[in-house]
């Protein structure tokens, strides 16, 4: 999936050197080449629009704040991506944790013992629930791993630029991801094991 | 079953996509031959297919943003957020509306500093000089205490000798010109008493001031008749000194008044 206007390297480089500088047309171009990117992360820890656009704006306000921290020769995305990752895992923690858990109650096991075991009988909508719910029982960097891989599509060596750890991580944290899902909607998949 | 194991960590990574050349067309020969890895690598499909239904939400989210307008509102936000206020340069400062401002501040410190210094010159203690000693009137009075029980001590001390001397005397005493010498010590005895009489005033003295004045008598009276003291008026007065048992008083008094150190 293609996300905003790529840039060059190099043309990175120069546009980070001119906000350093506080241009303002040189920051607007950063913003236009990579708001959907750090969109996508922030929606696919939130899954909520408005929250999503509000960490929107406050990584590109970090990204800002801390221009004259970033080394040239890194990797521009990774390092913004990093960022937009920390606040939406921050924003989740202070605001979402606590409400989704009282819209909610009830744990997986609970519902799994309320519902009915065929996949027949479980609604796209239904089965759209048990997935999310599965997907926020996941550890935290099970979760950003799986959701980058599946929903954001993103490749490995990707994920592993962005969130810095080595694509061997990445590919375990998948692993166990895929495992737990596996386990824990089993009843609802028609998944035998 | 080896390479099963082998195999299992790798089911995720195949389905992802993400397995080299080598692995993917090893892990597609050994599925086609192994049913149970099969449904296993089955089953992950059914999980990771169904990240589509967020994707697909995510897919309208996306849709749903005005993204040619969104970097001008979030650079508005952010230069609105960073945005420091603008320096005056100096012949900004220094403008004539300017004036009541720095008119005010300067007055304002004046008048702070004059209230400082006043408030503080009110509780600042008065001027010392480096020569004179100050000391609270309590502490003056223990210490003229100590100074006179100290020389009371001295004085009754001299006096205690000079009485034992006298009890002791005999005739053989009076040839070598004893009484000569033991007028010459009452007398200094005498003027030592006067200089203690101030300071025997103090009520804690009462009693050594007792003693001291029966003393000084004794030693008026040996100081008026020392030139020619016969035997007679030596043992008068030495039973003067036994009767009014002044050595004992003496040795009681001094006791007293060693105890009693300030």
């Amino acid at each position: 999936m293609e996300r905003g206007r790529s840039i060059e390297r190099e043309d990175i480089h120069a546009l980070v050197r001119e906000i350093q500088n506080g241009n303002r047309e040189a920051f607007m171009t950063i913003v236009g080449a990579y708001q959907q990117r750090v969109f996508v992360m922030a929606y696919s820890m939130l899954r909520n629009k408005e929250d999503a656009l509000d960490v929107v704006q406050e990584t590109f306000l970090r990204l800002f704040q801390k221009a004259k921290q970033f080394k040239e020769g890194c990797n521009f995305q990774g390092w913004l991506l990093q960022i937009a990752k920390n606040l939406s895992v921050d924003y989740y923690r202070k605001n979402y944790r606590k409400r989704r858990e009282f819209e909610s109650p009830k744990s997986l096991d609970e519902l799994r013992v309320a519902a009915e075991p065929n996949p027949a009988s479980s609604s796209a909508g239904e089965m759209r629930d048990v997935f999310l719910r599965g997907i926020d029982k996941l550890a935290s960097r099970q979760r950003t791993v799986f959701v980058l891989r599946h929903v954001d599509e993103l490749q490995f060596n990707e994920i592993s630029e962005t969130l810095n750890i080595s694509v061997g991580t990445v590919k375990s944290l998948h692993f166990k991801a895929v495992q737990n899902l596996r386990k824990w909607l089993s009843p609802y998949m028609g998944i035998t094991s | 079953m080896n390479t099963c194991q082998d195999l299992q960590k790798d089911r995720a990574a195949f389905l992802a996509g993400e397995l080299g050349l080598e692995r993917r067309e090893h892990m597609a020969s050994h599925l086609k031959g192994c049913a149970r890895c099969r449904e296993a690598v089955d089953e992950m499909r059914k999980v990771i297919d169904a990240a589509a239904l967020v994707r697909g939400e995510m897919e309208k989210a996306i849709a749903s943003v005005d993204w040619e307008a969104l970097p001008a509102k979030v650079t508005d936000y952010v230069f609105g957020k960073t945005a420091r206020p603008r320096r005056l340069t100096l012949g900004e400062h220094l403008r004539p509306v300017m004036m009541p401002v720095y008119a005010g501040i300067v007055l304002g410190v004046i008048l702070g500093s004059l209230a400082t210094f006043l408030v503080l010159k009110r509780h600042a203690p008065s001027a010392v000089s480096d020569n004179v000693f100050f000391a609270s009137p309590e502490f003056i009075d223990r210490v003229e205490l100590e100074l006179a029980r100290r020389q009371t001590l001295d004085y009754l001390k001299k006096s205690q000798y000079l009485h034992q001397d006298l009890a002791q005397a005999s005739s053989l005493d009076k040839e070598r010109g004893m009484d000569e010498l033991a007028s010459g010590r009452a007398k200094d005895l005498l003027a030592k008493k006067k200089y203690l009489n101030p300071q025997l005033g103090n009520s804690r003295m009462a009693k050594a001031k007792v003693i001291c004045d029966q003393i000084e008598l004794l030693f008026l009276e040996l100081s008026q008749i020392s030139d020619d003291l016969t035997g007679v008026e030596m043992k008068r007065i030495q039973s003067m000194i036994e009767d009014r048992r002044l050595l004992l008083k003496i040795s009681l008094v001094e006791k007293e008044l060693e105890e009693s150190e300030v």
